[in-house]
């Protein structure tokens, strides 16, 4: 067994990692960028997300297509309950109002979950065409894992260009910068959070889709996920969607390499992580003080 | 009515509650109260200082092992035991307080999240000691000073837990009414303000943090003395989340209020699973219709119906309605 | 009224009398128990269980198997002529939940039999406080070694197969198995300690080596890391004790590396409810089981048969089929005493040998805990069953599977 051959696995098995991060991620901070509120039923959505993809999975037989129609179910979903609930409480001063409606929101979520999908875990295989492995320098690493790593890749520059360049794009920007600003200008700036609160529940449910061949679907597999995904969002800036995609590379590897190296502290070293760039940023790498 | 009376009042009444309530009722009656005192520890961090702590349950299970720990290795008195255990959580909270405000906001609530978690993680790493996953079972509760022993009956204990409650609440309210509490005030309304006025802010905000924990630990040692053990959920951020919710739906900034939101969470949580299994949902669905139709939280409605004046200005400002007595 | 009314009255009323001294005589004449099972009512035996939450699935399944429990001896005229009555409570895994709830049991149901915990912290909580409620506490499936060791209470027994003790059956297993280096994996709580420490004292016992010990976090999702450790170990067999969620994330994601190729699994826990779920992944998987449903004694052929005409052919899982025996040994105590009394069921059970679905079992005095059979399975496709389940392959006998008393080791053997 090569040592290089070991390092490279390991960095792979950490891309893989934070390419699953990196979609749950980057939906939170998009919704804290724009809307300055702190989401906790994210990790609800990215359940859900993982069982509307086991149903149409089902259905359709391709998981192709469920990777396709559960971002958009979910996306809906989030959509709806921005436009029903939460768009009530801007304006309003005390954070709790946010806190206490997106907790609500997470456990009866959970419960319709349950009560739709019932107990029993659902397994999501993966398409043939992803099965199987890749023997790099001697070592075996599953195709599927090689896909998430290009999928993720893929989806951060796309969004990266959609931020940079396209004029929803720099609407989203614009909105989170100064929303007075932009509703003077004559853009509808509540359909702009609607829509991005949506589009944050998409992503997270492409990383639930993704992830649950990883985990199979099963309750409870959005609860550690959720704090996962904040202090992923600390550490990278909130509201910073670069610090979302270097939250989640560097937070996967300490994961990784950590839990190889330190095994008694892997449970800690995510937070030690922020921890340590708390005291250096307190605004998180990329982020602007709060 | 002025508060005196109410107090008076509301004290007699919880003093003859034991002997109203069925036999059984006494265990989840003193559970719920040991909540209440929790949840009015983090009312001091999140109603007067709107600092939202994420890691709260950090002080209920500091104070919890706290006591576990040291009665494991010597066999005090029970009073002596929790003011031990209070005095360790103390000393652990100051640098912790020292590192989590020097931010503010979101960040200070991962902060304090991170504390929290880590507590949780050195559970599991020193588990010889701490018991790992199973935690610490078969505590004791000893007699006290001069061979006092009421409190050792389940009776004898809610007394105690009761005696703590009001004890602290008068304690927290003198904080809040006196010169302390006015900085607070300022730093709530409008920090810059209040450091170009002169105070360090810091040192005000470290202080409260300090006592947070101080009366949370309180909490969790009662609670381990109790319960007989001490267990890792204790400091998982779901215990966090929870006693944040109970501050909320009781009513920030009102001490009352959250003691209310911890003590209905309790009762609520408790007679809902004995009726359905659909219980989580219904609970869901209260908390968000309180953000929907009840923002001032339980104590909000209770005093807005009897129409009390308020003695010192509601910690949010105008959105608040009006009697929210502190 | 007319003489024939009259008459009529006179006739009813004599026959009431009549009627109303043959009861009290009946009742003055009948056995003294069945006069207690008139006046006690239901024998009630509390379920403070997990029904929302992690493990709800294990809880749902210990809630079925008590159902189906209660229908067979509500046919049969209940237990010492009274009929079962189970109370369930949501713990939700949670120990200061479940004691709670279990106090509740105790003092406003009256309820002092209980059983049905799922989770080994939640039972570790609960032994103290037995003596205070007077009442008694009997695992179905908690596997954590100390309950029997140094937290042992007399009002505690357990009827199920402990982790060291499916750790020790495979380990007499691998004695003769062609693998020779072995890494074990397991969960950071309680059991997955227990388990791997007493499979480490095993597998060195008989001979073979075990290059490491990993111990992935609670709840922990991804096993890249550990999977190339494994890989990287050089290890021929792989040791699991790993469960529900986790167990599902490990063998998925193992497959996904081809793992079980170069590595031989040996599971401590099989469980029906990963298999469904695996699917052809879960082929040759070979460990120690719990409940081997292919057992084909008397007992468990009827068991089964029970089951799957309730549950329209679902396969009972582990927890079903220990949840079934620990009833089945309860029942058998509380004949015995001819009595529900906690302390006269402790007298009762200390020393009794039930034979259940797994076998004969016997709850030795001197730790409570059940001496089991040990069964080693390998999962593969059955025409008798929908899915693939695990055949038996191997069995011991329980004096060498159950540890010494009050302890998870077994010195000298």
């Amino acid at each position: 067994m090569n040592w290089f051959g070991f390092i490279l696995a390991q960095c792979l098995n950490a891309l893989s990692q934070a390419s699953i991060l990196f979609f749950i991620a980057c939906g939170l901070t998009l919704i804290f960028g724009i809307m300055r509120i702190v989401n906790f039923a994210h990790g609800v959505i990215f359940m859900l997300g993982a069982y509307v993809g086991y149903t149409a999975n089902v259905v359709t037989g391709s998981f192709l297509v469920s990777l396709v129609v559960a971002p958009v179910v979910v996306g809906l979903v989030g959509m709806a309950f921005e436009w029903t609930l939460l768009r009530h409480l801007y304006g309003r001063r005390d954070g709790g109002a946010y806190l206490l409606l997106t907790f609500g929101l997470a456990v009866v979520l959970s419960e319709v979950i349950r009560l739709i999908w019932g107990v029993q875990p659902l397994g999501t295989g993966i398409p043939d065409a992803l099965r199987g492995v890749v023997i790099i320098l001697d070592q075996p690493f599953p195709l599927y894992r090689l896909f998430l790593i290009g999928l993720g890749a893929a989806a951060a520059i796309a969004i990266w260009q959609f931020l940079e360049r396209a004029r929803p794009g720099l609407l989203i920007r614009a909105v989170s910068q100064n929303s007075e600003m932009v509703h003077a200008l004559g853009t509808d700036v509540d359909m702009v959070r609607t829509s991005v609160f949506g589009f944050g529940c998409a992503l997270a449910a492409v990383g639930g889709v993704l992830a649950a061949p990883l985990v199979t679907a099963f309750l409870g597999m959005g609860t550690s996920v959720v704090i996962d995904a904040f202090v992923i969002v600390i550490i990278g800036g909130m509201g910073s969607f670069l610090g979302s995609i270097i939250g989640s590379v560097l937070v996967a590897f300490v994961q990784v390499m950590g839990a190889y190296y330190f095994q008694d502290l892997a449970l800690a070293l995510m937070y030690l992580l922020m921890l340590l760039v708390l005291i250096i940023r307190p605004g998180g790498l990329l982020g602007k003080e709060d | 009515m002025n508060w005196r009376l109410g107090f008076v009042v509301t004290a007699a009444a919880c003093a003859v509650l034991p002997f109203v309530v069925p036999q059984h009722s006494l265990t989840i009656l003193v559970e719920a109260l040991i909540l209440g005192l929790f949840a009015m520890s983090l009312d001091l961090l999140v109603g007067y200082c709107r600092l939202y702590s994420f890691g709260h349950a950090a002080a209920y299970g500091l104070g919890a092992y706290s006591y576990a720990l040291i009665l494991t290795y010597v066999p005090l008195p029970l009073p002596a035991g929790i003011l031990l255990a209070v005095a360790v959580t103390i000393l652990i909270a100051i640098p912790i307080a020292w590192i989590c405000t020097r931010s503010t906001g979101v960040s200070f609530a991962m902060l304090t999240l991170a504390f929290a978690q880590l507590g949780y993680a050195m559970l599991f790493r020193f588990r010889d000691l701490t018991g790992g996953s199973d935690g610490l079972v078969g505590i004791p509760r000893h007699p006290g000073p001069l061979g006092i022993d009421w409190f050792q009956g389940k009776l004898g204990y809610y007394y105690l837990v009761l005696g703590c409650l009001f004890g602290s609440y008068l304690l927290c309210r003198a904080i809040v009414r006196s010169p302390f509490g006015a900085v607070l005030a300022g730093i709530r309304e409008n920090e810059a303000k209040t450091i170009a006025l002169g105070y360090n802010t810091r040192a005000y905000k470290i202080t409260t943090v300090v006592l947070a924990y101080g009366f949370g630990g309180l909490a969790g040692a009662l609670y381990a003395a109790f319960a007989g053990f001490a267990s890792p959920e204790l400091f998982f951020w779901l215990t966090s989340g929870r006693v944040l919710i109970m501050v909320i739906v009781g009513g920030a900034g009102t001490l009352i209020g959250p003691i209310l939101g911890g003590v209905s969470f309790v009762f609520l949580e408790h007679q809902l699973s004995q009726v359905t299994d659909l219980w989580p949902l219904i609970f869901g669905t209260i908390f968000m219709a309180f953000v929907m139709f009840a923002p001032q939280g339980i104590w909000g409605i209770l005093t807005s119906r009897f129409r009390w004046r308020r003695e010192v200005p509601s910690p949010d400002g105008g959105k608040e309605a009006p009697g929210a007595a502190a | 009224m007319s003489r024939k009314e009259k008459y009529r009255v006179k006739a009813i009323t004599r026959r009431r009398v009549l009627e109303a001294g043959l009861a009290g005589s009946a009742v003055v004449a009948a056995p003294a128990f069945l006069r207690q099972a008139l006046a006690e009512g239901p024998i009630k035996i509390g379920i403070p269980t997990v029904i929302t939450g992690g493990y709800a699935i294990l809880g749902s399944q210990v809630q079925r198997t008590c159902r189906l429990v209660k229908k067979m001896t509500d046919a049969k005229g209940g237990v010492i002529g009274r009929p079962i009555e189970f109370l369930f409570q949501d713990t939700q895994g949670d120990p200061a939940m479940c004691v709670r709830k279990s106090q509740e049991l105790v003092e406003r149901d009256n309820c002092r039999i209980l059983t049905g915990v799922i989770v080994s912290s939640e039972a570790a909580a609960m032994l103290p406080k037995l003596e205070e409620w007077n009442a008694v506490f009997l695992s179905h499936g908690n596997g954590d070694g100390r309950l029997t060791a140094e937290l042992f209470v007399p009002r505690f027994f357990r009827a199920n197969t402990s982790a060291p003790m499916g750790a020790r059956t495979l380990a007499l297993y691998l004695k003769d198995a062609p693998e020779k280096k072995f890494i074990a994996i397991a969960s950071d709580a309680a059991w997955g300690r227990s388990s791997n420490a007493a499979f480490e004292e095993q597998i060195k016992a008989v001979g073979k080596d075990l290059v490491d010990k990993i111990y992935a976090p609670v709840a922990n999702k991804d096993y890249s890391t550990y999977i190339t450790k494994i890989l990287q170990s050089g290890a021929q067999g792989c040791y699991v004790a790993l469960q529900g969620d986790e167990a599902r994330a490990f063998y998925s994601q193992a497959a996904q590396y081809g793992l079980a190729q170069r590595v031989q699994f040996f599971t401590e826990i099989v469980a029906q409810a990963d298999i469904k779920v695996l699917g052809k992944d879960s082929l040759g998987l070979v460990g120690s089981s719990r409940y081997p449903v292919t057992y084909d004694i008397p007992e468990n052929r009827a068991f089964l048969s029970a089951f799957q005409a309730e549950y329209k052919n679902e396969i009972p899982d582990w927890t079903d089929g220990e949840m079934y025996q620990a009833l089945m040994i309860l029942f058998a105590a509380i004949e015995k005493a001819r009595s529900a009394e906690p302390m006269k069921i402790v007298e009762a059970m200390e020393g009794l040998d039930v034979t259940s679905v797994k076998g004969p079992v016997l709850m030795r005095k001197c730790d409570h805990q059940g001496e089991n059979q040990g069964f080693v399975v390998k999962v593969a496709k059955s025409d008798k069953f929908a899915e693939p389940v695990g055949e038996i392959i191997k069995t011991y006998p329980r004096e060498m599977t159950t540890p010494d008393c009050r302890s998870a080791s077994f010195r000298g053997r």
